[in-house]
């Protein structure tokens, strides 16, 4: 479960893990495979939400005179 | 002969000077003076707006005041606007400055802005800016929303604390800015810009709470209305009310009727997320079961079939045994003598021809029970 995947990245892999699953057609073995990848990503996707937080961030601007109050390469 | 000239002359002090010169000064009434505003300074314990009106091409200045009872109805009135003040001249005696006592301050061109902005409304539609084609998907999990909106705005309030409740796993990136006056379209744009370009963020908010037709001007900003339209992330407009349009809502991918209405587009819905991985966990258990439920009936056939498969085999062999005893039994001479056959020898040999015995000749008979032995009487080749 790779951090750099996107909550969206996981949320659609567990989607098509689910749909697979669905189908009815895959073999024993794979299916257990699936379920244990489903449950992981699962897991992982609740997580990302449980401990987000929103992160607010103030875009520091100049006074419209184009000059800028940032400091650079910030 | 100085002090004979100097008894001549006529000297006020400072101060008679000056409240003689207010009194023609003050004959200069009902003057019209156009001019930009330039320095407004204006508190709510004050009973007057003091106020400057600069010649917009040489940068002449006049002082103006106005009380605040008669300025307060147009407060939107901001820095950089062009107005018409009409009043009476007066002269503040303590420091012998003129200024402008005016009772009415007129906007200059506001009339004129419906028609200039439906004028821009039809030739940017004409370009194509306004295009339903044109509109971008907002994304679904943006990684940063970005949120451009006025200093102190009540509606940042309504997008933080609509995102902070339907989806906080979010980075917001906040541009405060001027929304109002002369110089914020061109501030609008550089903010746009800016955070727009910022690492993450996927969507911009425009938020401006609702205002007078004038407050709202520079989000119909030709150049605003552009920098939306060609922003590099897409962009949710909500500015003013809905009957308001500026024409930043045409141009944006999105127009929602409010800041929170905008917030809730940009973000997803984390109960229901959660709702949706829950179901989708319970999908994941119900196919597991599904897959094993499924492999164990066909076990089970099986297990059934290898149980029987032993005896099936040993019947098959038993009747294949018969059916060959059967077969061997067909070819027994003793089953052919059963049936009234019987064998004829002469000398240890089988007799097939009649030829080869001749009359008075032995012969021996097997029958199916017991033999004969007998004398041949005659011979019918």
């Amino acid at each position: 479960m790779s951090e750099q995947s996107s909550f969206e990245e996981l949320q659609r892999e567990l989607d098509e893990v689910v749909a697979r699953l669905e189908r009815g057609d895959v073999p024993l073995d794979e299916a257990l495979a699936l379920w244990r990848r489903g449950e992981e990503l699962h897991r992982a996707c609740v997580e990302r939400l449980d401990r987000a937080e929103l992160e607010i961030e103030e875009l520091r601007l100049g006074d419209g005179s184009g000059r800028d109050s940032e400091p650079p390469g910030g | 002969m100085e002090t004979g000239a100097a008894a001549e002359r006529k000297v006020y002090s400072v101060a008679e000077f000056n409240r003689r010169l207010a009194t023609y000064v003050g004959r200069v009434r009902d003057v019209w003076v156009e001019g930009e505003i330039s320095e407004l300074r204006r508190s709510p314990a004050w009973a007057t707006v003091f106020l400057t009106l600069k010649d917009t091409r040489t940068g002449a200045c006049l002082s103006a005041t106005m009380p605040r009872r008669r300025f307060d109805p147009i407060e939107t009135l901001t820095e950089g606007e062009r107005v018409q003040a009409n009043g009476s001249l007066s002269l503040y005696e303590a420091r012998g400055e003129v200024s402008l006592r005016a009772g009415t301050l007129e906007r200059v061109g506001a009339g004129d802005h419906a028609a200039a902005l439906a004028l821009l409304r039809r030739a940017l539609a004409a370009e194509g800016l306004f295009a339903p084609e044109r509109k971008r998907r907002l994304p679904r999990f943006p990684r940063a929303v970005g949120l451009l909106t006025g200093v102190d705005a009540a509606a940042r309030g309504d997008v933080v604390a609509a995102i902070a409740t339907r989806y906080p796993a979010v980075r917001l990136v906040i541009a405060e800015t001027r929304v109002q006056g002369p110089w914020a379209p061109g501030a609008i744009v550089a903010a746009l810009g800016r955070l727009s370009a910022c690492d993450g963020v996927d969507v911009v908010i425009l938020a401006r709470g609702g205002g007078s037709f004038e407050d709202l001007l520079p989000f119909s900003d030709e150049r605003v209305v552009r920098a939306v339209a060609g922003c590099a992330v897409p962009v949710v407009s909500a500015v003013g009310h809905e009957q308001d349009e500026p024409l930043c809502d045409l141009a944006a991918d999105v127009r929602a009727p409010t800041p929170t209405a905008a917030a809730r587009l940009v973000v997803p819905d984390l109960d229901e997320l959660l709702a949706g991985l829950g179901r989708s966990r319970q999908r994941l258990g119900a196919g597991t079961a599904r897959a094993l439920e499924r492999d164990r009936a066909r076990l089970e056939r099986s297990g059934e079939r290898l149980a029987v498969a032993p005896r099936l085999l040993l019947e098959r062999r038993r009747s294949a045994l018969d059916r060959s005893a059967a077969r061997l039994q067909a070819l027994s001479p003793r089953a052919t003598l059963g049936r009234g056959y019987a064998i004829v020898r002469a000398g240890g040999a089988v007799v097939r021809d009649a030829g080869t015995v001749s009359a008075g000749g032995l012969v021996e008979i097997e029958l199916a029970q017991g033999g004969l032995g007998a004398r041949v009487e005659e011979v019918r080749p």
